[in-house]
C-alpha cells in the first residue's frame, strides 16, 4: 500500500544573532546551518494497517508525515502509495488519501459547513449518489447532520474536528493522514473520533497513519507504532512487541501484614514503604507466580497486584536515547 | 519613559531584521520618485514654470516628498485594528504602559530605523538620478525642521484617530485604504494643491492635510513668501493641537467604554 | 484531446461552485463590501481628477491629450480590477507559504496555482470595476472613439491579456517568498509601479526604461501599447500589429513563466511549524 524509500529531508536555517550589532550583521551576512529533519528512513504499511507516528517535538515525525502526503518535497529517497510516487504523480496519487492535520482546518470559516462538503464534492468529482450515501455512513458514526449547516466560525473546536473528518472522507481514500488529530480535544470528542478512526478502519479497510502525543490514541488504535527521533527512526513493530522488548519487565506490588518485607530469588526491591513493597523481574528470568511462591515461604501476604510497563514508560525510554 | 525607550529599542532591532522589507520600500521610494521626476519633466517640456515653480524646484519636491513619506510611516491604526480582532484590548490597557504610548514608541523605533535604512538610501540615490536636492534657502532649516515636526504630529494623531474607529467597526481596513490615497491626493504629496482648481484648494487649505506634505516641502524649495508661510505655520500648528485634544478625548472616551464592556 | 476537455470541465465546475462561495460570504458580511464599495471609486475617481488639474494646467503631457489619458487610465483600472479579483492573492503568497496553508491545495487532485486564486476569489475587486469603466467611457466619448463590434473585440482580447500580465507578475513576486520565507506584502510595492507604468503614457520615460517596460517586465503592453494602438496614436514600437492580440500573446507568456518559477518554489514549501 505505502512505501516510504530512503526518505530524507533536510532544512537550511539562517542563524539570527542577538542585540542591535546582530541584526546590522544579519543584514548583510545571515548565517545559513543545515539540519536533517529526516534521514534515511524506509517502511512498508499494508493495506488496512493503522500506525502511529510517535517520537517528542522536533524529532521529524511531522515532517515524514507531510512528505507522505505529498505536502513537502522530500530532499532525497521517495513515497510510493499504491506503487505511484506522490512527489512525481501527485494530481492522481492524492485522490487515494484524506489529511486531518490538527489544529488546522480545511473548512471555509465564513460559511456553513455544508458549503465546504460541497466544494470538496465538486474538486472530487463525486456523483450526488455516493455523496448522499458517504454523508449518510459518515453521519452514523459522527452525527455530522446535526452540524452541516451551521457556519464553520460558531462552531467548538470539537465540532470543528469532525467536520474536518468528513471532509477528509468524502471521496473515500484509500489511505487517512492524521497529524496531532486529537490536540486540545475535551474527552467526548476524542472519544468520537477514535470510534470513527476505528470503523472507518473496520468497515472501508482504510489504512490509518496518525502521529500523536496522547498515550490514549497510541493505546487504543495502534497495532503497529514507529517511533522516530532527531529523524531516524527508533522502533517499528508491533505495539506488544515493542512493549515487550523495550521494557521487558514488570513489576510485583506486594502488601504484607507486617513492615518487614523480605527480598526474593530473580528480582529486585525498588520500593518500600509501610506494609507495602515493590518488586521489579524480567518477564524471560521468572514469573510472578514464582516470586509470590518464593515470598510467601519467608512472609505472609496479604495481597499482590502486577503493573505493566505503561505505553508512557517505552516512550520515556524511547526518548532517552 | 524608560520604558518607551526599551520599546523603541525593540522596534528597531525588529525592523532591521527583515532585510528584505528594508530593500523593498527602498525600491518603491526609488520607483515614485523617478516616476515623478519624468512625470514632471514630461509637463514642463517646454520650460518656465507653472503655479510659481519650474521644473528644478518640483523635482526636489519631490525627492523630499520621499523622505518625507518615510518619516509618516504609521502602523497604529493596524495594532490597533488587531488588538480589537484578537480581543486583546482590554487586558492591553490593563498593562502600566499606555496602549497609545506603546504604539506611539514603536512608530517611533520604525523611523529611526527607518532614517538609516531608507532616508539616507533615497537621498542618494535621488541625488545621482535626479537631482541633489539642496534646500533653497539654508536659513529656514530651522522652520523646516520645526514644520516636519508638526506634520508629523498631525499625521499620527490621525492615524491613531483613524484607528480608533475600530472600536466601532471592526474591519476598517477598507477605511484606512481610503484615508491612505485620500491622503495622499490631498496633502500634495505627489501632486501639489497649487495645480487644483482655485475653489478645491481654498477649501483643502483649511483643512489639517496639506500641512502634513505641502506646507514643508514648500518651505524647503522656498515658495511662497515669508507672510505665507508663517500664516501656513500657524494654520499647521493649531491643527496639531486640535488634533491633540481630539485625541487625548477620543482616548479618554475609548479607555472608559472598554472597561466597562470589557473590549 | 478528450481527456483536456475533461479536465477543462472540471475546473469549470469547479470554479462556478467557488464563486458561488464568494457571493455566499459577500452575504454574510454585507458591512465590508460597503466599505470596499466606496472606498475603491473614491480612490480612483479622486485620482482621475488629480492627473485632470495637472493636465489642464500644461495642456498635455507627451503628446497626449486629457480624453487620451482618461481612455487609458479607464481600461488600465479595469485590467487592475479584473486582475483584483482573480489574483489578488499573490500579493499575500507569503503568509500562505509561511502559515503552511498551502497543505490543503497539495492534498487535494487539483493544480495549487488555480486552488491558491480561485479559493480565495476575490469578488470584492468588482468595486474596481466601477471607476474603471466610468473614466473609460468618459474618454471614449472624449475621444469620439467609433464603437464597432471589431473594437469591442479588441478591447475585451486586450483586458484578458492585461489582466494575465499582471497576475504573471503578481504570481512571480509572491513566489519569491518560497525562497526568502518573508510575509512581505507586495500589495503596496505592486500597485505603486503598476500605477505609475500603466495609468500613464510611459513614452514620458527615457529610452532605457521603455525598453525594460516593453521586453524585460512587460508592462507597457497592459495598456501603453495596446491603447495607442486602439486610438492611433503614433509609436515605433507598433508597426502596424493589432497590438490588444500581442498583449493577449505576452499575457499567456508571462503567466506560464511565473507558473514554473511558483512550481519550482513549491519544491521548496516547508508547510509551518518546523
Amino acid at each position: 500500500m505505502i512505501d516510504v524509500v530512503n526518505l530524507c529531508k533536510d532544512y537550511t536555517l539562517k542563524r539570527k544573532e542577538p542585540g542591535l550589532k546582530g541584526a546590522f550583521k544579519g543584514l548583510v551576512n545571515p548565517g545559513i546551518e543545515k539540519i536533517h529533519a529526516v534521514a534515511d528512513l524506509s517502511f512498508h504499511i499494508d493495506a488496512g494497517e493503522i500506525v502511529g507516528f510517535i517520537g517528542p517535538n522536533g524529532a521529524g515525525k511531522s515532517t515524514t508525515i507531510k512528505m507522505m502526503s505529498g505536502i513537502l518535497t522530500p530532499s532525497s529517497g521517495s513515497v510510493l502509495i499504491n506503487g505511484a510516487d506522490i512527489t512525481k504523480h501527485r494530481k492522481e496519487v492524492v485522490r487515494n488519501i484524506g489529511v486531518v492535520f490538527g489544529q488546522r482546518t480545511q473548512l471555509n470559516w465564513d460559511l456553513r459547513l455544508g458549503e465546504s462538503f460541497e466544494l470538496l464534492k465538486h474538486i472530487y468529482q463525486i456523483d450526488q449518489k455516493d455523496y448522499d450515501r458517504t454523508i449518510d455512513e459518515l453521519d452514523s458514526i459522527l452525527g455530522i447532520k446535526e452540524i452541516i449547516n451551521q457556519p464553520v466560525r460558531q462552531m467548538s473546536l470539537g465540532q470543528r474536528v469532525k467536520g474536518d473528518l468528513v471532509a477528509s472522507m468524502l471521496h473515500s481514500p484509500k489511505v487517512l493522514f492524521l497529524d496531532e488529530p486529537t490536540i486540545g480535544l475535551d474527552v467526548s470528542s476524542k472519544y468520537a473520533l477514535r470510534k470513527f478512526i476505528k470503523e472507518i478502519n473496520k468497515l472501508r479497510q482504510t489504512t490509518v497513519i496518525l502521529t500523536t502525543h496522547d498515550l490514549g490514541d497510541i493505546q487504543e488504535l495502534c497495532e503497529r507504532l514507529i517511533i522516530i527521533n532527531h529523524g531516524v527512526m527508533m522502533e517499528d513493530g508491533n505495539l506488544s512487541e515493542i512493549v515487550d522488548r523495550i521494557a521487558p519487565y514488570k513489576t510485583l506490588v506486594v502488601e504484607f501484614y507486617d513492615e518487614k518485607a523480605p527480598e526474593a530469588n530473580f528480582c529486585e526491591m525498588i520500593e518500600h514503604s509501610g506494609n507495602i513493597a515493590k518488586y521489579k523481574f524480567m518477564k524471560k528470568d521468572t514469573t510472578a507466580a514464582d516470586i509470590i511462591a518464593d515470598l510467601s515461604k519467608r512472609q505472609t501476604i496479604k495481597d499482590v497486584s502486577i503493573e505493566e510497563a505503561g505505553i508512557d514508560d517505552i516512550i520515556k525510554i524511547a526518548y532517552g536515547h | 519613559m524608560k520604558k518607551y525607550l526599551y520599546i523603541i529599542k525593540t522596534q528597531i532591532i525588529k525592523r532591521l531584521t527583515y532585510a528584505f522589507d528594508v530593500y523593498g520600500n527602498i525600491l518603491v521610494q526609488t520607483i515614485i520618485m523617478i516616476t515623478s521626476a519624468f512625470f514632471w519633466k514630461a509637463l514642463y517640456k517646454d520650460g518656465g514654470t507653472a503655479g510659481g515653480v519650474d521644473v528644478d524646484s518640483m523635482l526636489v519636491y519631490i525627492i523630499m516628498s520621499s523622505v518625507l513619506s518615510v518619516l509618516l510611516i504609521t502602523n497604529v491604526e493596524k495594532r490597533i485594528e488587531q488588538s480589537v480582532q484578537k480581543g486583546t484590548v482590554a487586558t492591553d490597557m490593563m498593562k502600566p504602559v499606555s496602549l497609545f504610548g506603546i504604539y506611539f514608541a514603536e512608530d517611533i523605533g520604525t523611523i529611526i530605523a527607518l532614517i538609516l535604512q531608507n532616508i539616507l538610501p533615497i537621498l542618494l540615490i535621488g541625488s545621482l538620478l535626479i537631482k541633489v536636492p539642496k534646500m533653497a534657502d539654508l536659513r529656514d532649516l530651522p522652520i523646516f525642521v520645526l514644520s516636519v515636526l508638526l506634520s508629523f504630529f498631525i499625521n499620527w494623531f490621525l492615524a491613531a484617530l483613524f484607528g480608533m474607529m475600530a472600536f466601532s467597526a471592526v474591519n476598517i481596513d477598507a477605511l484606512i485604504q481610503v484615508k491612505k490615497h485620500l491622503i495622499r491626493l490631498v496633502s500634495g504629496s505627489i501632486i501639489p494643491l497649487w495645480f487644483f482648481p482655485d475653489p478645491i484648494a481654498n477649501v483643502l487649505k483649511f483643512l489639517p492635510f496639506p500641512y502634513i506634505y505641502q506646507l514643508p516641502l514648500s518651505i524647503y524649495i522656498g515658495r511662497g513668501t515669508r507672510a505665507e508661510i508663517f500664516t501656513g505655520m500657524e494654520i499647521q500648528l493649531a491643527w496639531a493641537v486640535v488634533l491633540f485634544l481630539v485625541f487625548l478625548f477620543a482616548q479618554k472616551q475609548i479607555t472608559r467604554k472598554v472597561m466597562v464592556q470589557g473590549g | 484531446m478528450k481527456k483536456a476537455f475533461k479536465e477543462l470541465g472540471h475546473y469549470l465546475d469547479v470554479t462556478i461552485q467557488v464563486i458561488k462561495m464568494a457571493f455566499l460570504t459577500i452575504v454574510e458580511y454585507p458591512a465590508n463590501i460597503a466599505g470596499w464599495m466606496i472606498s475603491n471609486p473614491i480612490q480612483f475617481i479622486v485620482g482621475f481628477a488629480t492627473i485632470k488639474f495637472v493636465v489642464e494646467s500644461f495642456g498635455e503631457i507627451n503628446g497626449w491629450n486629457y480624453g487620451q489619458l482618461a481612455f487609458l487610465y479607464g481600461l488600465s483600472v479595469m485590467s487592475h480590477a479584473l486582475s483584483m479579483i482573480f489574483f489578488v492573492q499573490g500579493w499575500f503568497m507569503g503568509y500562505f507559504v509561511l502559515e503552511g496553508d498551502f497543505d490543503r491545495y497539495l492534498t487535494r487532485p487539483m493544480s495549487v496555482l488555480y486552488q491558491f486564486f480561485f479559493t480565495n476569489i476575490n469578488i470584492f475587486g468588482i468595486t474596481d470595476l466601477i471607476p474603471g469603466i466610468l473614466v473609460f467611457v468618459y474618454g471614449c466619448i472624449k475621444c469620439a472613439v467609433q464603437v464597432t463590434p471589431f473594437f469591442v473585440l479588441q478591447v475585451l482580447v486586450m483586458l484578458i491579456g492585461a489582466t494575465l500580465i499582471r497576475g504573471g507578475i503578481y504570481i512571480f513576486l509572491g513566489s519569491t517568498s518560497f525562497y526568502t520565507k518573508s510575509t512581505t506584502d507586495f500589495g503596496m510595492y505592486t500597485q505603486e509601479i503598476m500605477d505609475k507604468t500603466t495609468l500613464y503614457p510611459i513614452s514620458m520615460y527615457p529610452e532605457s526604461l521603455q525598453f525594460i517596460l516593453t521586453y524585460l517586465i512587460p508592462i507597457g503592453w497592459v495598456s501603453f501599447y495596446p491603447v495607442s494602438s486602439l486610438l492611433g496614436i503614433e509609436n515605433s514600437v507598433l508597426n502596424g500589429m493589432v497590438v490588444p492580440f500581442v498583449t493577449l500573446l505576452v499575457g499567456l507568456l508571462v503567466i506560464t513563466l511565473s507558473g514554473l518559477f511558483f512550481k519550482a518554489g513549491l519544491k521548496k514549501y516547508e508547510s509551518a511549524g518546523n
